[in-house]
């Protein structure tokens, strides 16, 4: 079956190859743990790699935020632009789902102008100010993500959870049945310091790796590495050894 | 010479020595960018070229109140430097796709990175702003 590769070292393993095509993909986590990162790699290593032009939907940053972080990691956002195969655009959750809506809309002709084939839209969460009614937040959200993938887009969709450590904040988890795979971004506390872990909670139509792992964002971008070992509740942000959870179990009575 | 007369001199001669910058950076800022919410306004959609936005929200990225620019936007529109259209029931701006207007913004802006011509340019926003 055909992937779509994000480049990152480790995750397109984990993804069993990478996305599927024409799909939404939401990345969620905490502010600093590398959605955005995450999402700008997949759009780098479409255009690097693979000949995909890509779209950058910002409902927040500025195009020029996104030009420095990406340059912090070579990658050069504003040549790309100039080649015609990047377009990075600041918009608002409200006209971006209108424009889609309609035939020939301003992001189809940019789509068209550049053949874009990889969209990253952060944030999703700026939807939620479209509507306090989850019913029909889930609706807008339905009709935009089926607007990405009518023109035929994979896309990374980025959320923000406010809770650093732990449990999520209670954002709409309805959200979660509208996209096709569900990657989540975590700090982590072990012994003192922070770390970060990376778990696929969810990949419609293709079995994927369910392990935690550890990444890390380097000069080169997002690296995924070996699963957590040795080690339980690291989703709760505060993992204990197992050997202390058996003896806390069985030993300690 | 009386005091007047010395002061129309020197006016006339800071005049002068204001005007003197690019003819169409001149003329683009004496018809188009007389203001300095203009200004901003344009330096915006210079950095965004691609945004299609609602005033209000074009307000909220450049840190003005929507008061401070539906004005401005719509004399920027009737100049040709902006465009206005209607999405469902919203009234969106974005900035026109004119190439050679795109040049002589793409000119301004950098010319707006010289202090030197920050300083005039400022001069006959002021002076304009006070006719």
């Amino acid at each position: 079956m055909e992937r779509i590769k994000t480049g990152i070292p480790g995750l397109d393993e984990m993804l069993g190859g990478g996305f599927l095509p024409q799909t939404a993909n939401l990345v969620e986590g905490a502010p600093g743990t590398g959605k955005s990162t995450l999402g700008m790699q997949f759009i780098y290593h479409g255009i690097l790699a693979c000949g995909e032009p890509g779209l950058i939907l910002t409902f927040e940053e500025f195009p020029q935020q996104y030009y420095e972080d990406a340059a912090n990691f070579g990658w050069d956002f504003r040549q790309m632009e100039k080649e015609g195969k990047l377009r990075v655009v600041m918009t608002s959750p409200e006209v971006t789902k209108t424009d889609l809506e309609q035939v020939g809309g301003r992001i189809q002709q940019l789509m068209y102008e550049i053949g874009a084939k990889r969209v990253l839209v952060d944030s999703l969460s700026h939807f939620e100010r479209l509507s306090a009614d989850p019913a029909q937040l889930r609706s807008i959200v339905y009709g935009f993500v089926n607007g990405l993938k009518r023109e035929g887009l994979t896309a990374v969709l980025t959320r923000e959870n406010a809770a650093l450590l732990g449990e999520s904040d209670g954002s709409d988890d309805a959200l979660t049945f509208l996209v096709d795979s569900y990657t989540l971004l975590r700090y982590v506390e072990i012994e003192s310091a922070i770390h970060k872990a990376l778990l696929v909670l969810k990949m419609r139509g293709s079995d994927h790796d369910k392990t935690i792992h550890q990444f890390e964002i380097t000069s080169r971008g997002i690296e995924v590495h070996a699963p957590f070992e040795g080690r339980e509740g690291i989703m709760s942000g505060s993992p204990r050894r197992m050997v202390d959870s058996f003896v806390q179990a069985f030993v300690r009575r | 010479m009386n005091k007047k007369e010395i002061n129309d001199r020197d006016l006339d001669l800071t005049g002068r020595l204001m005007a003197d910058m690019n003819p169409q950076l001149l003329e683009f800022l004496q018809s188009k960018v007389n203001s300095f919410v203009k200004w901003d306004l344009v330096r915006f959609f210079h950095d965004n070229p691609h945004t299609t936005d609602t005033a209000n929200n074009i307000a909220r990225y450049a840190g003005r109140s929507v008061d401070a620019i539906q004005n401005e936007l719509l004399e920027l529109t009737q100049d040709g430097v902006l465009e206005e259209n209607r999405l469902g029931d919203m009234v969106v701006y974005s900035l026109s796709p004119d190439r050679d207007l795109r040049e002589l913004l793409e000119s301004f802006v950098k010319a707006s990175d010289d202090r030197q011509f920050r300083v005039k340019a400022i001069y006959h926003i002021i002076r304009g702003t006070r006719q």
